[in-house]
């Protein structure tokens, strides 16, 4: 493991300075970053939430949801840029929850080009402090068979601009997508950073089919085929793949949100369920060291174009 | 056929120049690489200038010694091609077929309009992504005439030899059965490409309909026949072309020493791409 232990700054040192150090990792955008190791494109890969007093920190946990009901925005993690194939996320099985490449069979994960689209066509990550509770069936009418994917929730962020992994954004909360993916719920919510120019023409799904017409048409066949490659079954949609509008999508945020903070204080731990996330968090004075390696290149096969 | 590049400077800036070689020594891309890179199977030689999936305009430059590949500018701006979605850059392994061209003091006599001064167009769609400068060879399946501001620029479709695919492609209905969409996709893509610069549609000559291997196969060989008066010094107008090459003895403008004169390899990193090539441009309407 490596790590190093931060000079500890006692409570009654410097309170003003302690504060503004406090103040700064509850204050979204103001100072988070990252730390990486290893090789992109190689299992080694490791990408650690920074917070601003260099301790290393979770995205899962650490970077706080900040759901606006007012604005109706909240806070997402960036995994994937849009326009690429590396199946990158939040891990839920390294302490700390860095982002890590998603692997198969003992091969790093990539998605492959689904004609007529080339990679994601999304900026792609997470929600943070949301978790699909899989020991749980879904309280949403329509959808009490089934159980969440032990995920955070996904979100697909629609802007103009290609975003990085590791970014976080505040984003506008749109609608969402019920994807049923090997018989777990797994939600996708659209969403807009609001720093793109039009984000505040975008204020619920009608706009998106005004402004980015096709967009939700596409999703919806992106995932519903992203997997046929990999000689799995197309995957299927609650609700008859309609969206949901920005109200329900919130009350499913919050649910995600409630059912998290059960995860994070480990009233979970006595289910049934194997492979909970790690729940680990910042505040043990812990920094992970960077230690970046040149990327390793992208497998040939994986710019085949598939036509489904 | 062992056909190399030679860079100069970065990708994405001014500066950057591809040349093409053979056996170590440059060439012109336009010029001096066969058509035919075996006339009997009809196999031919293209010239990549753009791979799949990116958007910086780059193609082999009529106004310099040997032609290198260079990037397109538009008021002494790079220029890029905008992604309409549900595209991403260009769809297609985009290039040229050397010794060709599309003579502009000629009127076609079906699509009615003049060539565009520039060699052939290809698109090639197999499934690797190309590189910039690479003599691929390939198989002829169809071709579309693109009707892009009055003048005809026919686009070529075929696929590398070395594709898994190619053995079953053999004309323009194998590519929609193994490739579903494509040609459908092709065509919104040149229609639409211009319209995020403020240009009106383009449009196609057949209805938008690809015409099989037959007919492109004609239309290369009177691009080629083109090419011959043009280098041969007989066109009626050459338009300022560079014809200086190394390999064609029998021509006014045979310049093997024209080496000499070009830069030795500098290749750099690639500069960045400005932030709003970025964007997706939804037109509406359009699919």
């Amino acid at each position: 493991m490596i790590a190093w232990s931060l000079p500890r700054m006692k409570l009654n040192e410097r309170p003003i300075a302690r504060l503004k150090q406090i103040n700064h990792i509850l204050n979204p955008q103001r100072g988070f970053s990252s730390v990486k190791q290893g090789s992109k494109y190689s299992p080694n890969f490791k990408q650690y939430l920074k917070l601003p007093n260099g301790e290393t920190g979770s995205f899962f946990h650490d970077v706080p949801m900040d759901l606006n009901l007012k604005d109706r925005t909240a806070q997402m993690i960036v995994e994937v840029p849009r326009w690429s194939n590396g199946k990158f996320e939040i891990s839920k099985d390294l302490e700390y929850n860095p982002i890590v490449q998603d692997m198969k069979k003992g091969k790093v994960r990539f998605v492959h080009n689904i004609f007529p689209y080339c990679g994601y066509i999304h900026n792609y990550g997470a929600i943070p402090q949301t978790w699909e509770d899989p020991t749980e069936n879904s309280r949403n009418g329509g959808l009490e068979s089934l159980a969440g994917d032990n995920d955070p929730l996904d979100c697909c962020e629609i802007g103009s601009s290609i975003l990085q992994t590791g970014d976080i954004k505040t984003v506008r909360i749109l609608g969402s997508l019920a994807l049923i993916d090997d018989g777990e719920l797994d939600w996708k919510i659209i969403a807009i950073n609001v720093e793109d120019p039009i984000s505040s023409q975008l204020q619920n799904l009608n706009d998106v089919n005004k402004y980015l017409p096709g967009i939700l048409e596409a999703t919806r066949e992106w995932f519903r085929d992203y997997k046929i490659p990999d000689g799995k079954p197309s995957n299927s949609f609650a609700f008859n793949g309609q969206y949901k509008d920005v109200a329900d999508t919130i009350e499913i945020i919050q649910d995600c949100h409630d059912s998290w903070k059960k995860l994070v204080s480990g009233s979970k731990e006595n289910e049934d369920f194997k492979g909970l996330p790690q729940i680990k968090r910042a505040g043990a004075d812990f920094a992970v060291k960077a230690d970046e390696q040149p990327a390793q290149p992208i497998p040939k096969d994986i710019h085949k174009w598939w036509y489904i | 056929m062992a056909y190399t590049t030679r860079q100069i400077g970065a990708k994405n800036t001014l500066d950057f120049k591809v040349f093409i070689e053979k056996d170590g020594k440059p060439i012109s891309s336009f010029h001096d690489i066969p058509l035919y890179a075996d006339e009997e199977k009809q196999i031919f030689n293209m010239v990549v200038e753009i791979p799949r999936w990116t958007n910086a305009k780059l193609e082999i430059t009529k106004e310099e010694e040997l032609n290198p590949i260079i990037q397109d500018t538009k008021k002494g701006k790079l220029r890029y091609v905008r992604n309409c979605f549900p595209h991403h850059g260009y769809i297609h392994n985009y290039g040229a077929f050397p010794q060709t061209w599309e003579d502009p003091n000629q009127v076609h006599p079906e699509t009615k309009a003049v060539g565009d001064n520039d060699p052939l167009d290809v698109l090639e769609i197999g499934e690797t992504i190309g590189s910039v400068g690479q003599v691929k060879q390939v198989k002829v399946l169809g071709i579309m005439a693109l009707l892009d501001e009055g003048e005809t620029d026919w686009k070529v479709i075929v696929i590398d030899i070395n594709d898994p695919l190619a053995p079953k492609l053999n004309d323009v209905e194998d590519v929609e059965k193994y490739f579903p969409g494509l040609l459908r996709a092709t065509n919104e893509w040149f229609r639409i490409y211009k319209i995020p610069d403020g240009k009106p549609e383009n449009q196609f000559a057949f209805s938008g309909e690809a015409k099989n291997k037959k007919y492109a196969l004609d239309i290369i060989r009177e691009t080629h026949e083109a090419w011959k008066q043009l280098i041969s010094g007989q066109a009626s107008d050459n338009k300022g072309i560079k014809l200086a090459n190394t390999t064609l003895s029998d021509t006014p403008t045979y310049a093997p020493n024209a080496v000499s004169d070009i830069p030795a390899a500098s290749p750099l990193p690639d500069a960045p791409i400005d932030k709003s090539v970025d964007k997706w441009f939804f037109i509406s309407g359009s699919a």
